[in-house]
């Protein structure tokens, strides 16, 4: 008897509201759910990060120094072989000679040269893009840190202590920077050194996920034209410049 | 009155090693400190962990760095959270210094283990040295206040 009373515009209008609900609004909630703590990494998320070197301030080691903290690289006060996953360059454009500061880390290359000289396949690459080493198959023979044309990896020379739960590593091993993966597999979605950054006011580092259109870094590619070093090497690098 | 001090000098003398501890300084876990203690079975049932945690954990190693799994029921942070044992000041006692939970097995089935060059020995966040009983042991630290407030009325160290 309900259905014999149901006219034509209301049929219509219940309807395009149902459809709203169903499939509509989803899309426009943007999805900040992290993932699972038991689900696998999937290609499906594309971490990248993206660095305006116009804002990144001469000087500045806030990054540097986050990144110290949060996986404990302490050294042995030895600058030539102490560990360091991020640091501050200075470079000099030949052509124009302007003079830019900007932090180099490892580039997350979609096509990683580390990965293709490593005996072992300890170098790999994460289905969501992060290069990173398998320290329980690594074998120490640092070709990968020869491979490296961005200088990011670092070898451990000596006996740690004092490490943290959260960023094992020790003697013998080969390590590099890895998007904070402990943290982002614990739902967030900001590194260390781009909080850092944004808690110096100077948020020249961007971090987020390339397939979500609403991601930090999607918008700071966005807004400003970037490109990536050495792109004659066709690396595919994760992480981009901008203003260089 | 000669002959009784000669004796009692001897009866001394063979004593005294009994009075000296070779352990004097070493860091004592109090027994029962650990969460574990409290807890009646470990993630799997106590005679499949005694035969197979390595196998457990040499899995979740490489779930976790290859495909970024960080369930904690297999993991080692959380054996380590759960096994580590804490002295009387409410410090974590490294799970693999002599006498504690990892190494009192792996001395006498001469097992030489290498997971201890890499990973943490006592639950250690970042920006703090060494976690205190009292901050993720809520359930502990009253007995351990207890113990201490004993310590310091006996004037033990």
């Amino acid at each position: 008897m309900n259905k014999n009373n149901l006219t034509r515009r209301d049929f219509l209008i219940k309807s395009a509201s149902l459809m709203t609900v169903v499939y509509i609004i989803p899309d426009l909630v943007s999805k900040t759910e992290a993932k699972p703590l038991d689900e696998k990494v999937s290609s499906k998320t594309k971490w990248a990060m993206n660095i305006d070197v116009d804002k990144c301030t001469k000087g500045c080691t806030a990054c540097v120094e986050a990144c110290i903290e949060e996986n404990g690289l302490y050294g042995m006060d030895r600058p030539e072989t102490d560990s360091q996953w991020i640091r501050k360059l200075t470079l000099k454009d030949i052509k124009t000679e302007k003079i830019v500061e900007l932090p180099m880390l490892c580039q997350h290359c979609e096509n990683p040269p580390c990965c293709d000289v490593c005996p072992t396949g300890a170098s790999f690459r994460r289905e969501d893009g992060i290069v990173m080493v398998n320290q329980h198959t690594c074998i120490g023979c640092r070709y990968c840190m020869m491979a490296c044309p961005f200088k990011a990896r670092s070898f451990v020379h000596e006996n740690l202590t004092e490490q943290l739960t959260s960023a094992p590593r020790g003697k013998g091993c080969v390590e590099s920077c890895n998007f904070c993966a402990n943290r982002i597999d614990h739902g967030s979605d900001m590194t260390a050194c781009e909080e850092a950054c944004q808690k110096e006011g100077h948020k020249a580092i961007t971090f987020g996920d390339l397939s979500n259109p609403k991601s930090r870094v999607n918008e700071s590619l966005a807004s400003k034209p970037s490109r990536r070093l050495r792109s004659d090497l066709k690396l595919k690098q994760r992480v981009t410049y901008s203003g260089i | 009155m000669g002959q009784n001090f000669y004796r009692y000098l001897f009866l001394f003398i063979i004593l005294t090693p009994l009075n000296i501890s070779s352990h004097n300084n070493e860091p004592h876990s109090i027994k029962g400190s650990s969460k574990a203690d409290s807890m009646t079975q470990c993630v799997e049932p106590t005679e499949i962990m005694q035969k197979e945690h390595f196998v457990f954990l040499y899995h979740q190693r490489d779930n976790t760095v290859i495909d970024g799994i960080r369930t904690k029921q297999h993991s080692l942070a959380n054996c380590i959270d759960c096994h580590v044992g804490y002295d009387e000041k409410g410090v974590a006692i490294p799970i693999n210094s002599e006498g504690q939970f990892c190494q009192t097995c792996h001395v006498q089935t001469a097992v030489n283990i290498d997971c201890f060059s890499c990973h943490a020995t006592v639950p250690r966040d970042k920006g703090m040295k060494r976690i205190k009983a009292s901050d993720n042991n809520n359930h502990l630290s009253d007995k351990i206040k207890d113990i201490t407030t004993y310590y310091h009325s006996n004037n033990y160290e």
